[in-house]
């Protein structure tokens, strides 16, 4: 009986194992199946997607080069600061905040409230500041608030120099001087950093990841020497308080190089608290500013007669009255002059002069007898030759080209032009100018920039153009009309105890929108030692006040002083004159 | 007597002994020897990935160690030019009573510094202007 039942029992058995049992293999062929899927397949697929996941692409910022003085001293520089930012919707106490971090930023507090209610999913408190500040901020464990780090430039020299350097903006982006001009090559290549990360947004440190490097931006070693361009500087801002000017600049060369060893104006800017400037002293007006030169214009004219051979330096100029009417019935009186009437600067006899003594003491009307003996066209090309009338091609954005306003069918412009009115020019220019005759009569075009250093450290340098705009012989003549000017004549406060200095003296009515003003821009162009020139020092004074109003009076002092600290700075020796 | 049948005598089978066959020991060396280097292979690999954790961990450590002096070297490098800064020292070289010479006598060193005065008639004639009224 009991085998019969284990008999009929036993299919039963069997066919539940037998479903047990497929079923067990359909699962594991299934199971099978989605394996092959997922590992052959489709794992590619999977394996891509799984790595997209936890794969980060981020771009490495590179670091933005150093601008350097000719002593590597920073003169621009970028560090690491971190800025300071909200998730409003995580704030919990928003005006709490604001005003937690107003006090440790030096935000406004209002403003800061503003943001963190204006809606926006996130809203910056503070920008690059500095590290302990955010560490102190972030000690506060403030709901919402966090920082991260951010690169933020940095101007060590703070005014000095500030208007040749520039700005970059709080970006990295160049915007003004010589970070425009040189951006792309200070700005450098950014880099790629893939890495992969856990959910958390932790690294995996294993986990394997490439990384382009960022290429850093190149450094620049420029021609500003840091001590001399702050004496330039404080003597601006010395003359703006003595003279009581609108403006002053001042550009000193390097003779034999062109390179630019200061270049300061007044009033200037702090270029780290440039937000808190009106914007009016932003601009490096001794690049971009025109002016009329006025008597230092008359070293173009002599040095085109005596280069010409027209004249020589005891060349007597005949009948030198103080009054000259180019337009007949032009010269009515002091006051009521009209184009065409030229007078010199002192009433004197009508007597006949050298050229020697036209150019000591500043003779409009023996520089204009002067003019009238070189071909008009020569005059021209000598100017041209000199660098007026197109820009010098420094190494600075925005550069004037000066003008030469002569109208052909104007007859008063040639002895206007003669005796630097009807031209316009740059301080820069005028510099450049007097550095040719400076360098035996070899014009040299300024500028700023050195030397370049890429990341390898390799320095590539920079080669000026050059040109002879006048013989040796006559740029050795003026020089000593220029000394003359200095030992007798309107130059006489642009002496330096030591050294045998040359220049002149400039003094021109400044023109305004309704015409020539009672205003005068004074200026003083001149090199030492006389021999064998260093330094060429331009002194441009913008209205000096009435008593101040001439070149010797406000230019030439101020020359004095950048003049002493120039040669004091690149070590050159007295040249036997004490004073 | 009668006679009674012979009691069936059960034949037993005689014992005997078989030749079985001799019970094979398993060899254990070679499992023995398979897991040690198993488990060996086990443990070294283990502490091998920990050992390179640990210094990828160190790495990242002095990574972050690399920068964090890198930005301090910055940031002094900022103080100094910051300190070194002409416009920050001339005040307070005035305040420590240093002032430009107002008087200076140039030395005059034969054969290293040529008085031109002397040298080049055109200087007489600068001189005579400058001595000039």
């Amino acid at each position: 009986m009991a085998a019969r039942r284990a008999a009929r029992a036993a299919p039963s058995v069997r066919s539940r194992l037998l479903v047990v049992g497929m079923a067990l293999v359909l699962a594991w062929a299934g199971l099978g199946y989605r394996l092959v899927q997922v590992q052959v397949v489709r794992a590619a697929e999977y394996a891509e997607r799984g790595l997209a996941q936890r794969l980060t692409r981020k771009t490495v910022a590179p670091t933005r080069g150093k601008i350097f003085d000719r002593n590597g001293d920073p003169l621009a520089m970028t560090v690491e600061a971190r800025s300071i930012y909200a998730i409003p919707d995580q704030v919990e106490d928003p005006l709490l905040t604001a005003q937690e971090v107003a006090i440790r930023t030096g935000g406004d507090t209002a403003d800061l409230l503003a943001a963190l209610e204006s809606g926006r999913n996130f809203v910056y408190l503070a920008r690059q500041v500095e590290l302990d500040v955010a560490q102190e901020v972030e000690a506060l464990d403030l709901a919402g608030v966090y920082s991260h780090p951010e690169a933020k430039r940095v101007y060590p020299a703070g005014t000095v120099a500030a208007q040749v350097v520039g700005v970059a903006d709080i970006d990295g982006n160049g915007i003004e001087g010589l970070e425009y001009a040189y951006d792309s090559a200070l700005r450098g290549t950014p880099g790629e950093l893939v890495l992969e990360q856990d959910p958390a947004g932790r690294v995996i440190p294993l986990a394997p990841r490439s990384i382009e490097p960022a290429i850093p931006g190149e450094d620049l070693v420029t021609s500003l020497d840091l001590p001399l361009q702050y004496t330039a500087q404080s003597t601006c801002a010395d003359t703006l308080e003595r003279t009581g000017a609108e403006q002053c600049w001042i550009v000193v060369l390097d003779a034999e190089t062109g390179e630019v060893l200061a270049m300061a104006g007044a009033p200037t800017y702090d270029p780290e608290l440039r937000r808190a400037s009106d914007g009016g002293s932003f601009s490096n007006f001794a690049v971009r500013d025109m002016y009329e030169p006025g008597s230092t214009q008359k070293l173009i004219t002599v040095s085109a007669a005596l280069d010409t051979g027209v004249a020589d330096l005891d060349t007597i100029i005949p009948d030198v009255a103080d009054t000259y009417e180019v337009t007949p019935g032009a010269c009515r009186s002091n006051e009521d002059d009209i184009y065409g009437c030229f007078r010199d600067f002192s009433p004197h006899e009508t007597r006949s002069m050298t050229v020697r003594e036209v150019f000591t003491i500043s003779s409009n009307v023996g520089t204009i007898k002067i003019q009238e003996r070189i071909p008009r066209d020569t005059l021209v090309e000598y100017m041209r030759r000199f660098g007026q009338g197109s820009p010098t091609g420094i190494d600075y954005p925005g550069e004037a080209p000066g003008a030469i306003g002569i109208d052909p069918g104007c007859s008063s412009c040639w002895a206007s032009a003669a005796i630097g009115y009807s031209v316009a020019v740059t301080p820069l220019q005028m510099a450049a100018a007097y550095a040719a005759i400076a360098n035996d009569g070899v014009w040299i075009q300024p500028h700023l920039v050195t030397g370049r250093i890429d990341v390898d450290g390799e320095v590539s340098t920079v080669t000026p153009e050059t040109r002879r705009v006048v013989s040796e012989r006559t740029a050795w003549v003026m020089r000593e009309l220029l000394a003359s000017v200095v030992a007798a004549g309107t130059g006489k406060a642009a002496s330096v105890p030591g050294y045998r200095v040359g220049g002149k003296t400039g003094t021109a009515d400044k023109y305004g929108p309704e015409g020539y003003t009672n205003q005068t821009i004074a200026s003083f162009v001149g090199m030492a030692p006389i021999d064998d020139p260093k330094i060429v020092v331009a002194v441009v004074v913008d209205s000096p006040a009435p008593e101040f109003s001439t070149g010797g009076r406000a230019a030439a002092p101020a020359f004095s002083v950048v003049m002493e600290a120039a040669l004091h700075r690149l070590g050159v020796t007295p040249d036997g004159i004490t004073g | 007597m009668t006679a009674r049948p012979v009691r069936s005598i059960t034949v037993r089978p005689r014992l005997r002994v078989l030749e079985g066959r001799r019970p094979r020991r398993r060899p254990i060396a070679p499992w023995m020897v398979f897991t040690l280097v198993v488990v060996v292979a086990f443990v070294g690999l283990a502490l091998a990935r920990t050992a390179l954790d640990r210094g990828a961990f160190e790495l990242a450590e002095l990574e972050a160690r690399i920068a964090q002096a890198e930005t301090e070297n910055t940031q002094l490098r900022l103080e100094i030019a910051r300190l070194e800064n002409p416009a920050r020292i001339a005040p307070l070289a005035e305040e420590l009573g240093f002032v430009y010479p107002t008087q200076r006598r140039p030395l005059l060193v034969s054969g290293v510094v040529v008085d031109m005065r002397d040298a080049d008639p055109r200087w007489i004639e600068i001189d005579r202007l400058a001595a000039a009224p």
